[in-house]
C-alpha cells in the first residue's frame, strides 16, 4: 500500500465522519429543487396562496386532506378500494347519482327509460359536457366506457360485478345510447351511480392503456395534476365544470383552487397534522381522538356512516354444532355486540342489528334491540343439546370439546382483531372455548379450506341486491355466502328482490331476507363502519354521498 | 490490491444475488395473495380471480417464477408492479433520494453524538457526564423507534409546533425521523466507543506516554481515541444497515416519501416485483457501504493487511 503522511490519513478518518453529513446536505438540496409541492409550514400559514385577502373567505384556497392509505390505482374502473374511490370522486363524474332517499337523479345523463322487459335502457346525454382532455363526451364515450369495463384486459373487478349484467351498448345517435342487459335486475340503474362505473375519457384511456389509472382523465369538478408515491396527489379546479349532481348545491366549478391529498398512514401523524395545522382535514380519526377533537373549538369532527353489510360475523353452518340453529342461537345471545361497541370504539361506532346497515334500500329498523344478550338463555340452549359444562368450565358432549375456531384477517383493520378477543370472553362465559387463528391468507383458510366456525367480513354497497352475494344459496365454486346458508324461501326473495320494480312490495322482501337471517341466526351484526374526519373550523360544508365519499364541490375555506 | 478489492465486488455480488433470491423465496412461501389487497375476495367469483392471477403471472410454480425474474433482470427489467403496471425501477429512482437522505442525516446523528459522548463518558467515568451518557446510550438502544418517533412528533411538532408531522420536502421534515433513528444509533455507538476508549486507557503503552511527560490531553486526543476510533469505523457499516432498515418505519410514522415505506406497502400487498426491487437496492447500497468500509479501514490503519481476511486488530498505532 502507498505509505501516506500521517495527517493525510487523520484528515481521510475525520473525512469519513464527516461525509455522511456532506452527501445529505447536498441530497436535501435536491429535495427542494424537486417539485416537491408546497412546503408543510408553507401551507400552514397561508391555506390560500393567491386569493386576495378579500375572496378569501369566499372562493379559492387548496384543501389539504390527509388519506390513511395510498389509492391501488386512480382507474375507477380497475381499482376497488374506497381510498381511490375518495379520489376518484373529484375528477369523475357518472351517467346518474344516486340520493340519500334512494331515487336516482341525472348526472351526465338528463333522462333515461327502461324497456318493459327491464332488458334494456335508453339514455339521453348532455350536451354540454367535455373531458379535461378536450375529448368531447358523447354517446361513442359511453359505449367506449362500458366495453372498457367488461374487457378483461382492464382488470377490472369491482366495476365488471357492478356493472353486470350488462351486455352491450348500441349508439343511437350522438347523445343517445342503449344498453342491453343479459337479464332484468333493479340494481343496475343504481350501480351506475358507483365510483367504479364513472365514464373516463375514452382518448386519454387508449393513450395509457395500462397505465391511466397514473394518468385519470374525467369529466369531474376537478382535474388531476399529479400523484406523487406515497406522498401525494394533487387535483385542480376544473374551470368549465357545469354538470354538478343534486347531491351538491354547487352546479358549476368548485370554489376550491385545488385539492392535496396526502397519504399518511401513522394514526397519531395524521390527526397530528391536522392539529398542527399542516393539513386542513384528515380522515378515518381514532375512537380515542374523537372525543378531544369534538369538544375543541378549533376542530370540527364529520361522520358519515357508510352503507352496505355491516361488520358481520357469519357462521359456518356446514360445521358441527353450528349447522343446528340452537347452537347457533346460543352464539346469538353470547355476543354482546353493545359492549363490544362501547368498549373499542367508545361510542363513535354504531351497533349494528340487521345484514343491512341503516340508510339501505328496504332496511328493517324492527330488528334493532329485538335481541338481548342473555347468558342464562345461551346455556339452556346449549345444555338441550347435550353440552354440559366440563370441570374446567368448558362443555363437553361424548367427549367432545365444544370449541369455535374464530378466523380473523390482519392487519387489525378497524379493531377487528380485538372484537375476536372480547368475543373469546363472552363465549368463555357460557362455556364455548374460542380459537382465534389470525392470518393474512384468508383465500386458502377460508375460502378453500373451509376451516372456521366464524369469520367476519364487510361490504359497501348502495343497492340491498348484493345480498344475494352473502346469503343466496351458493352456486358450486362460489365463495361469497361464508354462512353457507341455504333456503329455498330466502333464495326466493332474493331473486324477487332484484328484479321487483315495485318499490314497497321489494322493501317487503328486504326485510323478509333480514328478519330470516335474524331469526335462523345466520349470523351476528356488530358494527356499522362511520367514516370520520377532522377538519380545521376554517373548512366548510365538506359533505358526503350516501356511500360515505366526501364530496368537494361545495367546500369554502374561511379565515 | 486489485486482486483484492475485486475478489470482495465478487463476493459482494454474490450476496445480492442470494438475498434477492432468498426473499424471492419467502415471499413466495408466506401467505396471502396479491389479488387479496385488490378485490373483496368473498364478492368475487372464482374464476375472475383465477384469470387475474393468470394475468399477472402469480399462478407458475416457483422455478419459473424465479427464471423469469432473473432472466428480465439480466437484461435491466425490473418488472412492473402488480398492482399499478407501473414499471419498478423509476419507481424505485424516485423513492430512493428521500430514503438515502434521512439515512445519512441519521447516521451522521448518531456518529456525531453517539463518538462525543463516548469518548466524554470514558475520560470522565463514573463522573456525571458518564451518568448522562449512558443513560443516553441506554434510552436509544431500549426504546422503539416508533414509540419515540410518536413522542418526538407529540411534544416537538403537535405541542410546540417546531417541526412539521409529517412529509419529506425540506430539512425540517428531515429533523424528527433523523433524530428518532440518529439518537438510537447513537445509543448503540456510545457504549462501544465508550468500552473501547476504556480498554484502550488501560494499555501499557498510555502509561508510558504518560510517563514520558506528555500532557492529559495530548495522552487522550492523540493516541488513546485514534486508536480508539478503530473498532466505531468498523461498526459505522452495520449502522449504515441500521439506519437504512429505520427509515421502513420512520417514513410511515413521519408519512415520508421513501423506499422503506415502499416496500413495507409492498410487502403487504404482495406486490412481487416491488419488494424484489427495493430488496435489490437496499441489499446493493449496503454492500456498497461495507465494502467502502472494509477497504477505508485496512488503509487507515496500516496493519491490516487485506490478503489476510482476519486481520489482526489486537494492537495499536503508535
Amino acid at each position: 500500500m502507498v505509505k501516506l503522511p500521517k495527517t493525510f490519513k487523520t484528515a481521510a478518518l475525520i473525512l469519513l465522519l464527516v461525509l455522511p453529513v456532506a452527501l445529505s446536505a447536498c441530497s436535501a438540496n435536491n429535495g427542494v429543487a424537486q417539485e416537491g409541492g408546497s412546503s408543510g409550514a408553507a401551507a400552514a400559514a397561508d391555506p390560500s396562496p393567491g386569493a386576495s385577502s378579500a375572496e378569501a373567505s369566499e372562493t379559492g384556497g387548496e384543501l389539504s386532506y390527509a388519506l390513511v392509505s395510498s389509492p391501488d390505482s386512480l382507474d375507477p374502473h380497475r381499482s376497488g378500494l374506497s381510498v381511490s374511490s375518495r379520489v376518484i370522486r373529484t375528477m369523475f363524474d357518472n351517467l346518474v347519482v344516486q340520493l340519500p332517499d334512494h331515487t336516482i337523479q341525472p348526472w351526465l345523463a338528463t333522462e333515461w327509460t327502461e324497456s318493459e322487459d327491464g332488458l334494456s335502457y335508453i339514455f339521453k346525454l348532455r350536451q354540454d359536457v367535455k373531458f379535461h382532455d378536450g375529448t368531447p363526451f358523447n354517446a361513442e364515450a359511453v359505449k367506449y366506457n362500458f366495453d372498457r369495463v367488461i374487457d378483461p384486459n382492464t382488470k377490472g373487478v369491482s366495476a365488471l360485478a357492478l356493472l353486470s349484467p350488462y351486455e352491450s351498448s348500441e349508439v343511437i345517435d350522438e347523445y343517445t345510447i342503449k344498453l342491453t342487459l343479459s337479464k332484468p335486475s333493479r340494481a343496475f340503474l343504481g350501480n351506475l351511480s358507483a365510483a367504479q362505473l364513472s365514464i373516463v375519457s375514452p382518448t386519454a384511456a387508449a393513450q395509457s392503456g395500462d397505465r391511466f389509472g397514473q394518468h385519470p382523465v374525467g369529466t369531474g369538478p376537478f382535474k388531476f395534476v399529479k400523484w406523487e408515491d406515497n406522498s401525494e396527489i394533487k387535483v385542480e379546479r376544473n374551470p368549465d365544470y357545469n354538470w354538478a349532481p343534486a347531491l351538491v348545491d354547487n352546479k358549476g366549478s368548485a370554489y376550491l383552487d385545488g385539492i392535496v391529498f396526502k397519504i399518511v398512514p401513522e394514526d397519531a401523524t395524521r390527526i397530528g397534522s391536522v392539529q398542527s395545522g399542516q393539513a386542513l382535514a384528515a380522515e378515518s380519526v381514532p375512537p380515542q381522538n374523537v372525543a378531544a377533537l369534538k369538544s375543541d373549538p378549533k376542530f370540527k369532527l364529520l361522520q358519515a356512516n357508510t352503507i352496505g353489510l355491516p361488520y358481520t360475523l357469519f357462521i359456518n353452518q356446514n360445521r358441527e354444532p353450528w349447522n343446528e340453529l340452537q347452537a347457533r342461537q346460543a352464539l346469538q345471545y353470547g355476543i354482546d355486540a353493545g359492549t363490544i361497541v362501547k368498549t373499542l370504539y367508545q361510542g363513535t361506532y354504531e351497533q349494528a342489528w340487521s345484514a343491512l346497515t341503516p340508510g339501505m334500500f328496504g332496511y328493517d329498523a324492527s330488528l334493532e334491540n329485538s335481541i338481548k344478550p342473555d347468558a342464562d338463555k345461551a346455556d339452556s340452549l346449549l345444555e338441550r343439546l347435550g353440552w354440559i359444562k366440563g370441570p374446567d368450565g368448558i362443555r363437553q358432549k361424548d367427549g367432545k370439546r365444544l370449541t369455535l375456531r374464530y378466523v380473523v384477517t390482519s392487519p387489525n383493520r378497524e379493531k377487528r382483531n380485538d372484537i375476536a378477543v372480547i368475543v373469546q370472553q363472552q363465549l368463555k362465559k357460557i362455556g364455548i372455548e374460542v380459537e382465534v387463528v389470525v392470518t393474512k391468507d384468508i383465500r386458502t383458510e377460508i375460502f378453500v379450506n373451509d376451516n372456521y366456525d366464524v369469520f367476519g367480513n364487510s361490504d359497501v354497497s348502495g343497492d340491498p341486491s348484493w345480498l344475494s352475494v352473502y346469503y343466496h344459496t351458493a352456486p358450486k365454486g362460489a365463495i361469497g355466502n361464508m354462512s353457507h346458508v341455504s333456503a329455498p324461501e330466502l333464495d326466493r326473495w332474493l331473486e324477487q328482490g332484484a328484479v321487483e320494480k315495485d318499490d314497497g312490495r321489494r322493501a317487503e322482501l328486504y326485510r323478509n331476507v333480514q328478519q330470516y337471517i335474524r331469526d335462523n341466526a345466520v349470523m351476528v351484526p356488530i358494527y356499522v363502519f362511520p367514516y370520520t374526519v377532522a377538519t380545521s373550523r376554517s373548512v366548510e360544508n365538506l359533505k358526503f354521498d350516501p356511500l360515505g365519499f366526501p364530496l368537494f364541490n361545495d367546500v369554502r375555506l374561511t379565515k | 490490491m486489485v486482486r483484492v478489492v475485486i475478489g470482495r465486488i465478487v463476493s459482494s455480488l454474490l450476496v445480492v444475488v442470494s438475498s434477492s433470491v432468498l426473499v424471492f423465496v419467502i415471499m413466495y412461501l408466506l401467505p396471502g395473495d396479491p389479488i387479496d389487497s385488490m378485490v373483496n375476495v368473498a364478492a368475487t367469483p372464482p374464476e375472475v380471480i383465477a384469470s387475474l392471477r393468470h394475468q399477472l403471472g402469480v399462478d407458475k410454480p416457483l422455478p419459473q417464477q424465479l427464471a423469469d425474474y432473473f432472466g428480465k433482470l439480466l437484461r435491466g427489467d425490473l418488472g412492473t408492479s402488480l398492482l399499478t403496471s407501473e414499471p419498478v425501477l423509476p419507481k424505485i429512482a424516485a423513492q430512493l433520494p428521500p430514503t438515502l437522505e434521512l439515512a445519512a442525516v441519521s447516521l451522521a446523528i448518531a456518529l456525531i453524538v453517539g463518538l462525543a459522548l463516548g469518548v466524554l463518558s470514558a475520560i470522565h467515568r463514573n463522573g456525571p457526564i458518564d451518568w448522562i451518557a449512558r443513560f443516553v446510550g441506554l434510552l436509544g438502544i431500549s426504546m422503539p423507534n416508533f414509540w419515540s418517533g410518536i413522542l418526538l412528533l407529540l411534544v416537538f411538532s403537535i405541542r410546540l409546533g417546531w417541526f412539521p408531522a409529517m412529509g419529506s420536502d425540506g430539512w425540517r421534515t428531515l429533523a424528527l425521523p433523523s433524530l428518532t433513528l440518529g439518537l438510537i444509533g447513537a445509543g448503540f455507538l456510545v457504549r462501544i466507543v465508550r468500552n473501547s476508549m476504556l480498554e484502550v486507557m488501560s494499555e501499557p503503552y498510555i502509561v508510558m506516554l504518560r510517563a514520558k511527560g506528555l500532557t492529559e490531553r495530548a495522552v487522550m486526543y492523540r493516541h488513546a481515541l485514534r486508536n480508539a476510533l478503530i473498532p466505531a469505523i468498523t461498526v459505522i457499516g452495520l449502522l449504515a444497515g441500521d439506519m437504512l432498515a429505520g427509515t421502513v418505519v420512520m417514513e410511515t410514522v413521519f408519512a415520508r416519501q421513501g423506499i422503506g415505506r415502499m416496500i413495507s406497502d409492498a410487502i403487504l400487498s404482495k406486490d412481487m416485483p416491488v419488494v424484489q426491487g427495493v430488496i435489490l437496492f437496499s441489499a446493493v447500497v449496503y454492500v456498497v457501504i461495507n465494502l467502502l468500509v472494509d477497504l477505508s479501514y485496512s488503509w487507515i490503519d496500516p496493519r491490516v493487511r487485506l490478503r489476510h481476511r482476519t486481520a489482526d486488530t489486537g494492537g495499536a498505532i503508535r
